[in-house]
C-alpha cells in the first residue's frame, strides 16, 4: 500500500517543498522525503493531522512558522482551525532574525566520524582565502598617511582602501578560562599517553606525569553598531569591522537605528559585499533616526537575557544621540552591566576635544560604561581593540 | 559523507509498532504517566520515535521540553540518558574518559613487575569510563533507549560536532578502540532555549517542534495534575491569571512550572478563588524578579486575578 503511494506522495512533498522555498523557508528534499515518509507512518485523516507532519519534519527554526502556516493554508486550506489548534497565543513574540532568503549554509561543517577535536567555528570562512588582487592592498606609506586621520574625512577611495585594513584587523577575544566541574584530584589533567611514552624513554623509573594545560576559551564578544544619520561616516567603517569580528572571532554584531537588526549571520556568509549589501537590506533605517534605548531594549529582552550578554564583552559603536527620552537608555545601559563582562563605548565623537558627555544619551549611558574610546582613526582603533582584549583583566 | 534517506530501523521496530500504533495512542500513553500533550507535540514525538529521527525541541522556559523526554522514556519504558549542556562541556563529560588513576596504577605495577605495557593495552575496554552519550550506543534494548541532550545551545558550537555522528550514524568512534555501533539507537530528544542559533548539519538531522504555552484549559489541566487538591476555580484562575500576565512586558514570562508553585502556595492558604488581594499577597510565586513584579503590579492586581 506504502509502495503504491510513495510516488505521489514524493511529488506532493517535493512539490510543497518547493512552494515553501520559494516562500524563504530552505525545505531540503532530505526535508521533504521525510515529510513523504511521517505522511505514509501516520496516514493523516484530518488537514490539522497533515499540518503538523509537515511542520514537525519541514521546519527548523521558529520564526519560519508564519511563513509555513501561510503556504500550508493556500495549498492545503483549513489553516483557521490548525491555528486554533496552536495553544496559547498571547505568547511574547520570538526574537527578529535576519531575512530567510539571507540565510546560507555555513562553509566549514565538520565532517560526522572525525575522531579528533573538531576545529573551532571562529576559522569558518578563512580570511586568507581573500585575494591576490593584492594591488588593492593597504601600503605601508597609506597606512601611515592615514593613520591619524578621522574617518569622517575620508575620501571615497580611501574608504575603499581602508575596507582592506579593516578587515584584516581581528577583534581579538579575551579567554576565559574553560570551566570543568569534575576537575581531577590535581585540578589539572593528567596526559596519560605522554607519561606513558616519557616512562619507557626513562626506562620506566620515575614515572614523571605530565599534565595537559586547560584550555582557554575567547569570551563571546557582541557588537552593536549605531548607523543612524550621524553616524554615517562612521558606520560604513565599523561595518566592515564587525564582519571582520563575526568572521574573525563568532562575534555577534547587530546595528541600530529606529530599530535593531541583527546581522551576525549576513555578515558571516558569502563575499563582503554581498554580505554588506544584505546587511544594508536588513537594516532599511540605514541613515534615519536613533532610538538607542529601544534597541538596546530589544537587544536584551530578545537576545542579551536568554544569555548572548551573560559574560560577554559588549561594545556599542555610538555617539550617543538619543532622539527619545535618554533615560530609557540609561535603565537598558544599567541592565546590560548588569549582565555583561565588560561595556566599551565607542563614541567617536568622543574625540573632539571639547567633547563632553554632559546630556542626552551619552550621559545616562556613561555610569554605565566601563571604558569609553574614541576609534574615529585607525590609529585610535587599536585603543578600541586594547580595550576589547583587556577585558580579561577587570 | 552521504545523507541517508532511510533511516535505519530499530531492529525491535515491531514491537514499537504494537506499542504505540498511532498518535493517540502515544498522547494517552504520555496523559497516563502525567504529561499531557496537544496534537502537535504528540504528533513530534510519535514521528521521533517511528521514524526515528532526532527531534529539537524549543519554547520558553517551563514549558516541558524536559519534561518531554522524560515522559517518553517512562512511555517505552526504557532508560532515560540525560546529557545536561553546560558552558564549556567537553566530549570527556559527553562520550567517555579514560580512567586515568586506573591506567596510571597499571603503568606503575608493570614497573615494578618489570614488565612491559603496550599503550593498546591501556587503552582498552576495561580503562573506559562511559559518559551518557557512549551509554546510549551501548543500550541493549530491546526497546530504544531515550537520550536526552539537554539545553544544548548552552555548550560551545564546537561541542555540536561530537553530536553529529551519533544523530546522522547511530554510531561513536573511540580512536583507539574503533566504531561503537548502537545495536539499538537510542530516540534522541535535543532541546534549546534559543541563546544562540545550532549549526545548521546538527539541525538538517532533526525534526523541529516548537511548543507553545498551553491554552488556558490545558493549563488547568496539567496544574490539576500536579496540584489534585486544588479547587477548580482556583486552578482555572490561576491558568487564565499566568496567560495575562504572559501578555505583559516581563523579563521572565511565568511557565507551566511557575503556574504550578503558585496554585501550590495558594492551596496552603486554603483558599478556592482567585482575587486581587490574594494576588498580590502570593505573586511572588508566579514571577521570580524584582523587576517582574513591578511591571505586573503596576497593571493591576484585581487585573492580573479576575481580568477587570
Ligand atoms: N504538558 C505538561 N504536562 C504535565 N506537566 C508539565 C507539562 N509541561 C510542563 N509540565 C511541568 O512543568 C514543569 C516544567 O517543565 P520542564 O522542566 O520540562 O520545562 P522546560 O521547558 O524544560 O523548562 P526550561 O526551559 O526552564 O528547562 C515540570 O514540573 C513539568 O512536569
Ligand atoms: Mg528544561
Amino acid at each position: 500500500m506504502t509502495e503504491r503511494l510513495a510516488p505521489d506522495l514524493a511529488t506532493v512533498a517535493a512539490g510543497f517543498g518547493g512552494l515553501l522555498r520559494a516562500a524563504g523557508v530552505p525545505a531540503s528534499t532530505e526535508r521533504c522525503s521525510r515529510f513523504a515518509a511521517v505522511v505514509a507512518l501516520a496516514r493523516p485523516v484530518t488537514v490539522t493531522r497533515l499540518y503538523w507532519l509537515a511542520r514537525v519534519t519541514l521546519l527548523d527554526r521558529h520564526d519560519q512558522i508564519d511563513v509555513f502556516d501561510r503556504v500550508f493554508a493556500s495549498v492545503f486550506g483549513g489553516a483557521e482551525d490548525v491555528a486554533a489548534d496552536r495553544g496559547d497565543t498571547a505568547a511574547p513574540k520570538p526574537p527578529p532574525q535576519t531575512r530567510p532568503g539571507a540565510r546560507t549554509r555555513a562553509s566549514a561543517q565538520p565532517q560526522a566520524g572525525e575522531s579528533d577535536v573538531p576545529t573551532p567555528a571562529t576559522t569558518v570562512g578563512s580570511p586568507h582565502e581573500r585575494d591576490e588582487s593584492g594591488r588593492l592592498l593597504v601600503t605601508a606609506s597609506v597606512e601611515e598617511r592615514l593613520r591619524h586621520k578621522d574617518f569622517a574625512h575620508y575620501t571615497p577611495e580611501e574608504l575603499a582602501s581602508l575596507r582592506r585594513l579593516v578587515e584584516e584587523l581581528r577583534v581579538v577575544a579575551p579567554r576565559r578560562r574553560a570551566r570543568r566541574p569534575t576537575a581531577a584530584s590535581s585540578g589539572r589533567r593528567l596526559d596519560l599517553r605522554r607519561t606513558l611514552r616519557r616512562s619507557h624513554r626513562t626506562g620506566g623509573d620515575p614515572v614523571r606525569r605530565e599534565y595537559r594545560r586547560r584550555r582557554d576559551r575567547p569570551r563571546r564578544i557582541v557588537l552593536l553598531a549605531d548607523v543612524s544619520g550621524s553616524m554615517e561616516s562612521y558606520s560604513r567603517v565599523y561595518l566592515h569591522l564587525l564582519q571582520g569580528a563575526v568572521r574573525g572571532t563568532g562575534a555577534e554584531a547587530f546595528v541600530m537605528a529606529t530599530r535593531l537588526t541583527r546581522l551576525s549571520r549576513a555578515l558571516a556568509t558569502g563575499h563582503p559585499d554581498v554580505a554588506l549589501g544584505r546587511a544594508a537590506e536588513a537594516a532599511p533605517d540605514w541613515s534615519g533616526g536613533t532610538r538607542l534605548g529601544e534597541a538596546l531594549k530589544t537587544f536584551l529582552d530578545d537576545f542579551g537575557r536568554r544569555g548572548m550578554a551573560r559574560g560577554a564583552v559588549v561594545v556599542i559603536v555610538s555617539d550617543g544621540w538619543e532622539r527619545a527620552d535618554p533615560s530609557l537608555l540609561g535603565e537598558q545601559m544599567a541592565r546590560l552591566e548588569r549582565l555583561a563582562h565588560r561595556v566599551v563605548w565607542v563614541n567617536p565623537r568622543s574625540a573632539a576635544e571639547s567633547y563632553e558627555p554632559l546630556v542626552g544619551g551619552m550621559a545616562a549611558a556613561l555610569p554605565h560604561v566601563d571604558v569609553l574610546v574614541p576609534g574615529h582613526s585607525l590609529h585610535a582603533l587599536d585603543d578600541v581593540l586594547a580595550a576589547v582584549r583587556d577585558a580579561s583583566r577587570r | 559523507m552521504s545523507a541517508s534517506p532511510t533511516p535505519p530501523a530499530h531492529p525491535d521496530g515491531r514491537g514499537l509498532e504494537r506499542l504505540l500504533p498511532d498518535i493517540a495512542t502515544l498522547q494517552d500513553r504520555l496523559a497516563e504517566s502525567g504529561y499531557l500533550t496537544d496534537e502537535g507535540l504528540a504528533t513530534a514525538l510519535f514521528c521521533a520515535v517511528r521514524l526515528p529521527q532526532p527531534i529539537l525541541l524549543e519554547g520558553e522556559a517551563g514549558v516541558g521540553k524536559t519534561q518531554a523526554a522524560k515522559s517518553l522514556a517512562q512511555v517505552l519504558g526504557t532508560p532515560l540518558i540525560r546529557l545536561q549542556c553546560y558552558d564549556g562541556i567537553e566530549a570527556a563529560e559527553a562520550i567517555y574518559e579514560w580512567n586515568y588513576p586506573r591506567q596510571l596504577l597499571a603503568i606503575r605495577l608493570a614497573e615494578a613487575e618489570g614488565t612491559h605495557l603496550r599503550e593498546a593495552d591501556l587503552f582498552g575496554p576495561d580503562y573506559l569510563v562511559e559518559r551518557p552519550l557512549l551509554q546510549a550506543v551501548r543500550h541493549q534494548g530491546p526497546r530504544p533507549a531515550v537520550l536526552l541532550i539537554d539545553e544544548v545551545d548552552r555548550a560551545d558550537e564546537e561541542f555540536e560536532a561530537f553530536l553529529f555522528e551519533l544523530l546522522a550514524e547511530g554510531t561513536i568512534t573511540i580512536p583507539e578502540i574503533g566504531t561503537v555501533k548502537a545495536e539499538v539507537p537510542p530516540v534522541a530528544v535535543l532541546t534549546s532555549n534559543r541563546t544562540r542559533d545550532l549549526h545548521d548539519a546538527l539541525k538538517r538531522r532533526c525534526l523541529y517542534h516548537w511548543i507553545d504555552y498551553p491554552d488556558v484549559a490545558r493549563a488547568a489541566q496539567i496544574i490539576r495534575l500536579h496540584v489534585p487538591s486544588a479547587a477548580e476555580g482556583l486552578t482555572t484562575g490561576v491558568a487564565a491569571a499566568v496567560q495575562r500576565l504572559r501578555s505583559l512586558d516581563l523579563q521572565k514570562p511565568p511557565g507551566v512550572a511557575e503556574a504550578i508553585d503558585w496554585v501550590g502556595a495558594l492551596r496552603l492558604l486554603g483558599v478556592t478563588r482567585l482575587d486581587g488581594d490574594l494576588v498580590a499577597r502570593t505573586l511572588g510565586s508566579a514571577l521570580k524578579y524584582r523587576e517582574d513584579l513591578d511591571v505586573a503590579l503596576g497593571r493591576g492586581v484585581s487585573w492580573i486575578g479576575t481580568g477587570d
